[in-house]
């Protein structure tokens, strides 16, 4: 090794220090926790003690449970949601482009806390906007904070108002990147713009397409702040508590830490089975 | 000809048919953020249909003010997403220079550990990390607290090692024939050619910081000391609280980002875009 | 003494050779230029000697100090790229002071060099501009500017006029000679352009796949070649390579038949190590070494293919059976027409020979 290239550790150390102390460690003492009971003092090792716990606990199945439901609807209406905006932002026919894109990105920019609190407005039942301009077409005003379902699909909603513009930006600079000259070939070929972007745009997009899936995906499972603020703590009475939810309420309300790494890593456990998947279906495009 | 252009204009007219409204929708919460944000508290809960701004989002200010110190909660988060902008990208820009730049023993290894936290979700490091921070350095609700463990970010050191790994190797060899030293190669050279990527870089990262909830939230949740968004957090769910004001504090919290948005669309486009260049 | 020495100097990754065992005496003064193919190694050879790749067998000095171990910066080199590698966001001032500044150099002394290098190159009206406002030529002259300022005892060029126009390379060539006479220090001169070598070098180093083919002055290697790929490689319009085989040899003479050539037969003085009958053997001419019929030692009757007539002189192609192309440069007449026939004579002086390995026999 040259003697220039010890510099290397010198640019590096820095980051890979608060890497170690604030990634590294935490990744390992959170896995040793997850086999601690952590609610006795000193903690002991019992590995029972949370994991036994949690495929028992009904209160992590629903929380699995709503994750997955938020997952499976959410992620796919926003992924196609997103590359529609895309493509039609990329028209050339597009007027007044700027003020389309600003309309779609600005979400992105918002504030967790912020969009939460003009959602809970928005959606009230007796005040709301939304129920009051659903009365005015003549539909019933729908109670959604306290229907389950209601709650379930407000979640979703504000959640892809709030990303689908995120996504939009990444595939929208995956089809810039598509060469011009592939389009005007397939038009003299007499393709059709509907087959040009079945047969052209689509595949050359699929590597970014799945890049924002598992974003989306791992993005999604860790949904917080969204059933925290807006439907209150996750609300009717659990109906909409995710993963996230679960674990902050068994970690940071209960100060069970061992409970509650046992829940992360059942995360990281699904996010490593996500990413594996997209391994799978990225490889088989080739 | 005359066919060709006919068919241009009703494609274009339907393209338009469905942008529109669906732009109108997206644009609907932002801009009752706005409407909210300057109306009464009776107004805001009056039953007739209200979508245009009233005139009391000073009132709603001094709302907010009595019921939380907005204030100051706005002051921590500014200068927290500050000073974390500036630390970061000066972190990721060295490692991301080193892992371009030079070959050293580890350096595969480093770059698939910093891949492999990309999927890794967030919540798997923030018990540990506020146990050691609250518990046992006992520094909870300090600036320190809310600046430094958030400063390890992958997406910006492969971002930046991008940057640096596109620029022509020869240019650094001359400065290196010169007499030019690594770190003063790294600073006059290297830096001022990645202002572009850096500029994108500050963006997202201030954004990040400034949106911030859930390590705050944790770490910092006395009065006083909270940032903003969780000082607005604390607000929502009460019972005796001023609607206006919340709302006040959400435009607040983003009118600035959208300002710093419209002026540095390019670079914040970029910088997001960047996430999907592996 | 010598400025600059190679002994034995070689690179490896892993088992792969990329410089074999080159040695060069580079004397004060001298301007070097390794020239080859791409691909040759001449590159990696030049940024070994700059200290920017580590060498993995034998030893560079420069003047006294053997060198292997010691930065690029303490070498006392200066180098110029193949792309001028200037610093885009400075000005040419500050490209040219740069190193010099970051390195401590006096404020005063910087000042007088830089102002030194303006004058030698003319670029003082360009001092306040960006490399973005530079032309090509203008770019390269501050780039060797650059190197003049930090007053080397060797100059390293890598291929510095690659990416100029074919006008603008003709004149900075002449700058770089001029320069060089100006300055007489050191220089190593990276081509693979053989007329920028045997234009600008006083010794010129052939090199192939890692290996050094060849040290001579310019004519040297054009009269001299030590084998077929010099010969071929330096020399433009290239060396006529004609197929034979060995059909006779008595220790003074060897009579080869020209198998391409309607199988002339012709008898070349050579004495030893004398090629045995039936031997495959290389003639080579160079297209200016033809005489008029009859005036040599064979006569080839030739049938154009293609005729150049640029004024001052001719050059006849014609392609041959096998594949062979014949190139004949003809001074005194400019009348030949596509599928005429010509009759010339290969001259006995300046006719080589080469083995079925391309080493020279004669």
């Amino acid at each position: 090794m040259q003697l220039r290239n010890r510099a290397a550790y010198g640019f590096l150390a820095p980051y890979l220090l608060i890497f170690a102390a604030f990634w590294i460690w935490p990744i390992i003492s959170s896995f040793m926790m997850s086999f601690q009971n952590t609610r006795i003092n000193p903690w002991v090792f019992s590995p029972g003690a949370n994991w036994g716990r949690l495929f028992t606990d009904p209160a992590f199945y629903n929380a699995l449970k709503n994750t997955m439901i938020i997952l499976v609807i959410q992620v796919p209406v926003m992924i196609t949601l997103a590359t529609v905006m895309a493509v039609l932002l990329n028209s050339p026919l597009l007027k007044a482009r700027g003020l389309f894109r600003f309309a779609f990105f600005a979400p992105v920019v918002v504030g967790e806390v912020a969009y939460a609190a003009v959602f809970r407005l928005m959606f009230n039942l007796d005040f709301g906007i939304i129920n009051k301009l659903l009365n005015s077409v003549g539909i019933a005003s729908i109670s959604w904070f306290s229907d389950a379902s209601a709650a379930m699909a407000l979640l979703i909603i504000a959640v892809t108002w709030r990303w689908a513009g995120y996504n939009t930006i990444i595939i929208l600079a995956g089809l810039q990147s598509i060469p011009g000259d592939v389009y005007e070939a397939a038009t003299l070929d007499r393709v059709s713009k509907l087959r040009q972007f079945i047969y052209i745009t689509l595949p050359l997009l699929k590597p970014i397409i799945l890049f924002c899936v598992v974003l989306s995906i791992i993005g999604s499972m860790q949904l917080f702040t969204e059933p925290m603020l807006i439907t209150n703590r996750g609300g009717p009475g659990g109906g909409t508590e995710t993963l996230g939810l679960f674990l902050y309420r068994q970690g940071f309300t209960s100060l069970n830490f061992g409970y509650a790494s046992a829940i992360a890593y059942t995360m990281a456990a699904l996010a490593i089975l996500i990413s594996l998947l997209n391994l799978w279906v990225g490889r088989d495009a080739k | 000809m005359k066919s060709q252009s006919r068919s241009t204009l009703i494609r274009s007219l339907s393209l338009h048919a469905v942008l529109i409204p669906l732009a109108l929708v997206w644009l609907f919460p932002l801009w009752m953020m706005f409407v909210f944000a300057t109306m009464p508290d009776y107004g805001i809960f009056s039953p007739q249909i209200e979508l245009l701004p009233s005139t009391h989002f000073i009132e709603n200010v001094s709302n907010l003010q009595a019921d939380t110190d907005f204030i100051r909660a706005l002051i921590i988060s500014i200068g927290v997403a500050i000073t974390y902008t500036v630390l970061s990208v000066l972190l990721t820009s060295m490692a991301g220079w080193a892992l371009a730049r030079y070959s050293f023993v580890g350096k595969s290894l480093v770059i698939a550990i910093i891949l492999g936290t990309i999927t890794l979700p967030y919540f798997v490091v923030v018990i540990p990390q506020f146990i050691m921070v609250a518990r046992e350095f006992k520094m909870a609700n300090t600036w320190i607290a809310l600046i430094v463990p958030p400063l390890f970010n992958s997406l910006g050191v492969l971002f930046m090692r991008q940057a640096f790994s596109m620029m022509p190797v020869e240019l650094f060899d001359a400065a290196r024939v010169e007499g030019v030293k690594e770190w003063q190669i790294f600073l006059r050279i290297a830096l001022p050619l990645a202002r572009p990527t850096m500029a994108a870089l500050a963006i997202i990262l201030f954004l990040a910081s400034w949106n911030n909830y859930l390590w705050p939230l944790l770490i910092n949740s006395r009065p006083g000391m909270m940032t903003a968004p969780v000082a607005l957090g604390t607000l929502i769910g009460l019972t005796k609280v001023s609607w206006g004001g919340i709302m006040a504090g959400a435009v607040l919290l983003t009118a600035p980002i959208l300002v710093i948005f419209i002026l540095l669309q390019r670079h914040f486009i970029a910088g997001i875009a960047a996430g999907a260049v592996k | 003494m010598a400025e600059l020495s190679l002994k034995n100097v070689g690179k490896r990754f892993g088992s792969y050779e990329i410089i074999r065992n080159a040695s060069l005496e580079v004397a004060d003064g001298e301007f070097v230029v390794f020239v080859g193919p791409s691909g040759c190694g001449k590159s990696t050879l030049l940024r070994m000697i700059a200290g920017l790749e580590p060498i993995t067998d034998g030893e560079i000095s420069i003047g006294d100090t053997v060198v292997n171990n010691v930065e690029p910066a303490d070498r006392g080199i200066a180098m110029v790229f193949q792309s001028y590698a200037l610093y885009p966001h400075m000005t040419v001032e500050e490209n040219l002071a740069f190193g010099l500044r970051m390195t401590g150099n006096p404020k005063a002394d910087t000042e007088r060099r830089v102002q030194r290098v303006a004058d030698i190159l003319q670029i003082k009206e360009l001092m306040k501009r960006r490399p973005k406002q530079l032309s090509g030529g203008q770019r390269q002259r501050v780039a060797i500017g650059r190197a003049i300022v930090r007053e080397p005892r060797v100059f390293l060029f890598d291929e510095p006029l690659s990416n100029l126009d074919a006008e603008l390379r003709v004149q900075m060539r002449v700058e770089i000679s001029r320069l060089h006479k100006e300055l007489g220090t050191t220089m190593i001169y990276v081509t693979h352009d053989q007329t920028e070598a045997m234009t600008l070098a006083n010794k010129i180093v052939v090199l192939r796949s890692g290996n050094i083919e060849q040290i001579g002055a310019p004519l040297d290697l054009y009269d001299n070649p030590a084998n077929q790929f010099v010969a071929g490689f330096v020399g433009s319009p290239k060396m006529n390579f004609m197929s034979a085989e060995i059909v006779a040899a008595d220790g003074e003479n060897v009579t080869l038949t020209l198998v391409n050539q309607g199988n002339v037969q012709l008898t070349l003085p050579l004495k030893n190590p004398p090629p045995s009958i039936g031997d495959k053997v290389t003639l080579g001419v160079r297209p200016e070494h033809f005489a008029k019929a009859g005036e040599g030692i064979a006569d080839l009757t030739i049938k154009v293919d293609v005729a150049e007539h640029l004024g001052n002189t001719s050059y006849i192609y014609a392609n041959v059976a096998g594949g062979e192309q014949l190139i004949i440069e003809r001074e005194e007449s400019r009348n030949e027409n596509i599928r005429d026939t010509l009759t010339i004579a290969i001259k006995s002086s300046h006719a080589l020979l080469f083995d079925s390995d391309g080493n020279r026999l004669r």
